[in-house]
């Protein structure tokens, strides 16, 4: 909450038009995300609020959908070369831990399949989800501080102290990102798809402690991002097999993402 | 429970039966002269709203301490019909009622000053065994009666059941039983040689407040809203997805009136926010949704009322489309003018005033804090997005108040357009001081006096106001602690 008084923080620049609305985008997704999940917690949530919050998301998700699926079509012809970009989003002076390149570029043909689908909403969905662990992935290096500068609106907040660290690390490294030749948006936007970002993951931190999500908890909260808090059961969403086979899904990328992080 | 809800209504023939039969759906505005539907006389009563007085503090109620138990902080205020009488609710589920004391003769300078009158627990916190949820006791909506007897009735709403009080006076007690002693104990029938009749003798005023009715067991979700017809026979109830409507007197049964509940709740995108009956006609009533729109219903169109009679919605502006702007359009709080002729809603940033013949926009618009637009991710982040500010009218209609951050309320002046906005604090809190006028600074040089917008204190919010019905006289809720205003009496 905010405090009065509070001092103001010095603005940072803002890195774009385009990127401004991007980096408020990822923002909204952020908040949004972190809310519906205590919501999620709460024995009985007010209604109103999660209504809010999903249309919020509803309407975050369907921007990103549109912006994957212009991009999806553009990128076509030349599909298997800006892959490459995703798993490693920094230049290669950077040093940074080991992606295993192969199982990634599987997890990223699988997500532009997903990403086709007519139903969008899981595929958006794990896109949450997946930008959901980035955000506690990096939760050292704090990605929204700096990105939420054009909105200027962060003097009255109260800072989270995880956010304050390493942002100078964060802005270089995002530039850097930017700064790959042949597909700086194609990075940016990717970013929001795919949080897997090495360059700014140090292996002597380990910032996967603590954190887990098993593939039973991501079950649970996909099918519940399309409805309301105080439906009861998860399997309404989608059928039997269906459920099943993205499960197995969901296992494949959290196998991937465990063995890239491994916890201490 | 809640039997009847597809079934046809019964004619409801209370005092103004007859009126349902005779209003077409044009709302035909009462002209201050009708005294039979606008009882007080407004006309003698200087027009003036905003800024044509000073306002003067006149007293706060409520503890001083910055720490501010939960229980304490208030939830809901408002005055009786006549104006005598200020309820306030809390989060601890207690109802206060201050009564204006008569004006002394001697003390012209200042109208009465509202003294503690009656306090009780209305609602407890309960345990829903069914759902394993606790229900909370705070009072969400207190609505009183029109006087029609000695004693005070009023309906007090937590999430899920409202409650019919009944507050009344003892100032005499019989003394000289037969049966019993002056101390209570039992007199021996076979001692009586004699009887005597009781007489009434004064004793110190006591005030009793008796639960005369519980309606519950009616509301799935959290009641929003409460509002009395002006049949006063029935009234409305409000919750996220259903109105119901019930008798005063029948507490076992109650009609559905509204119901938007999906058949698939993942498709749930709009929820009910507030809901009033009409002051004139029985049969209309409005309510408002999570999308800013409004419809009002007329229940002789049919049993359910889940097709509007008129849809009220203001065509979006594309260039001020952001993520948030679906909950800045969600409305808080809907009021019908006393004329009967305007609605007024809140939304996050503004308060509109409609025309109820003019379905396409409002009449009027008035900027509360224009200033917060651009910060509305960072109180998307902090909660305060979801702030439910509430509106009134004055006994005229012609001003219109609301609050918001760091104890600031504004006031509108519809027929000279001028706004005004005052601030609740301790530190103005000397008796008849007159408030001045504050302003916030929204960029470039502060001048003395302003306030920049980083440095208000969002934690400090006013959600509650109230408006004497007939004079210039205001309560505003400030968390813990209650300010009555007034205008300068020259």
């Amino acid at each position: 909450m905010v405090a009065k008084g509070q001092k103001r923080k010095l603005r940072r620049e803002d890195e774009g038009g385009g990127s401004a609305r991007e980096s408020q985008l990822q923002s909204v997704l952020d908040i949004s995300m972190d809310k519906f999940h205590r919501d999620q917690a709460l024995v009985e949530p007010c209604l109103l609020r999660s209504v809010l919050i999903n249309n919020t998301l509803r309407q975050v998700q369907s921007e990103v959908r549109a912006q994957v699926e212009s991009l999806s079509a553009a990128k076509i012809p030349a599909k298997l070369k800006p892959e490459p970009d995703f798993t490693q989003l920094s230049p290669p002076a950077e040093h940074h831990a080991p992606l295993s390149s192969p199982n990634a570029e599987n997890t990223e043909d699988d997500f532009m399949a997903w990403t086709s689908e007519e139903d969008f909403s899981l595929s958006s969905a794990i896109s949450a989800i997946l930008k959901d662990l980035d955000a506690v992935i990096d939760a050292g290096q704090g990605p929204c501080a700096s990105q939420r500068a054009p909105l200027s609106s962060v003097e009255n907040l109260t800072p989270c102290p995880l956010r304050t660290e390493r942002t100078s690390d964060m802005a270089s490294s995002i530039k850097t990102e930017l700064m790959c030749p042949g597909c700086p948006q194609d990075v940016a936007l990717d970013k929001l798809l795919l949080d897997i970002d090495p360059s700014v993951f140090e292996p002597e931190l380990n910032l996967l402690q603590g954190f887990s999500v098993t593939a039973d908890d991501l079950v649970k909260y996909l099918p519940s991002l399309s409805k309301s808090p105080s439906a009861s059961s998860s399997s309404s969403l989608v059928s039997r097999g269906q459920a099943t086979w993205e499960i197995q899904e969901i296992e494949h990328v959290m196998d991937i993402l465990m063995r890239t992080y491994p916890q201490s | 429970m809640m039997a009847g809800k597809r079934a046809a209504r019964g004619i409801c023939v209370g005092r103004r039966g007859r009126e349902r039969q005779q209003c077409g759906l044009n709302i035909k505005p009462a002209p201050l002269t009708d005294t039979k539907s606008n009882p007080h006389p407004l006309h003698y009563l200087r027009v003036g709203g905003g800024n044509d007085f000073q306002w003067c503090f006149s007293q706060v109620k409520g503890a001083i301490d910055e720490d501010v138990a939960e229980a304490d902080i208030i939830s809901t205020v408002e005055f009786n019909y006549s104006g005598e009488l200020l309820a306030t609710g809390d989060k601890g589920g207690r109802v206060v009622i201050f009564q204006r004391e008569q004006e002394s003769k001697n003390r012209l300078l200042s109208r009465g000053e509202y003294n503690v009158y009656s306090t009780f627990q209305s609602h407890e916190p309960e345990f829903d065994y069914l759902k394993s949820l606790e229900i909370e006791e705070k009072i969400n909506k207190i609505r009183w009666l029109p006087q029609q007897n000695a004693a005070h009735f009023l309906l007090s709403a937590n999430d899920k059941t409202i409650k019919l009080w009944k507050i009344s006076e003892r100032d005499k007690r019989a003394e000289g039983y037969n049966l019993k002693d002056e101390d209570g104990r039992l007199r021996d029938p076979f001692r009586i040689t004699t009887l005597r009749v009781p007489v009434l003798m004064p004793m110190d005023l006591m005030v009793e407040a008796s639960p005369r009715r519980i309606f519950a067991n009616a509301h799935t979700y959290h009641i929003n809203s409460i509002s009395v017809n002006s049949d006063y026979e029935t009234y409305i109830s409000a919750d996220d997805l259903r109105i119901n409507l019930w008798h005063l007197e029948i507490t076992d049964r109650s009609f559905n009136i509204v119901d938007i509940k999906p058949a698939n709740m993942e498709e749930l995108t709009e929820v009910i926010t507030a809901a009033e009956c009409h002051p004139h006609q029985c049969n209309v009533f409005v309510y408002s949704s999570s999308k800013g729109t409004i419809r009002l219903c007329d229940m002789r169109a049919a049993a359910l009322c889940d097709r509007h009679s008129k849809f009220f919605e203001e065509p979006e502006d594309p260039s001020s489309r952001s993520f948030f702007s679906e909950i800045i359009s969600s409305i808080s709080d809907v009021k019908f003018s006393h004329s009967g002729r305007y609605m007024m809603t809140r939304d996050y940033l503004s308060v509109k005033v409609w025309d109820l013949n003019m379905e396409n926009r409002p009449v009027e618009t008035y900027q509360v804090h224009e200033y917060l637009r651009s910060k509305l991710c960072s109180l998307y982040e902090n909660d305060c997005i979801f702030d439910k500010f509430e509106c009134c009218w004055n006994g005229s209609d012609s001003a219109i108040m609301t609050g918001s951050y760091n104890n600031f309320f504004r006031m509108f002046d519809r027929n000279t357009r001028r706004d005004i906005t005052l601030e609740a604090s301790r530190e103005n809190s000397k008796p008849r001081a007159m408030l001045k006028p504050r302003k916030v600074c929204t960029g470039g040089k502060r001048k003395k006096d302003e306030i920049s917008v980083d440095s208000l204190d969002f934690n400090k919010k006013i959600l509650h106001t109230a408006w004497h019905p007939k004079e210039n006289v205001i309560a505003v809720a400030a968390t813990n602690n209650l300010y009555i205003f007034q205008d300068k009496i020259n």
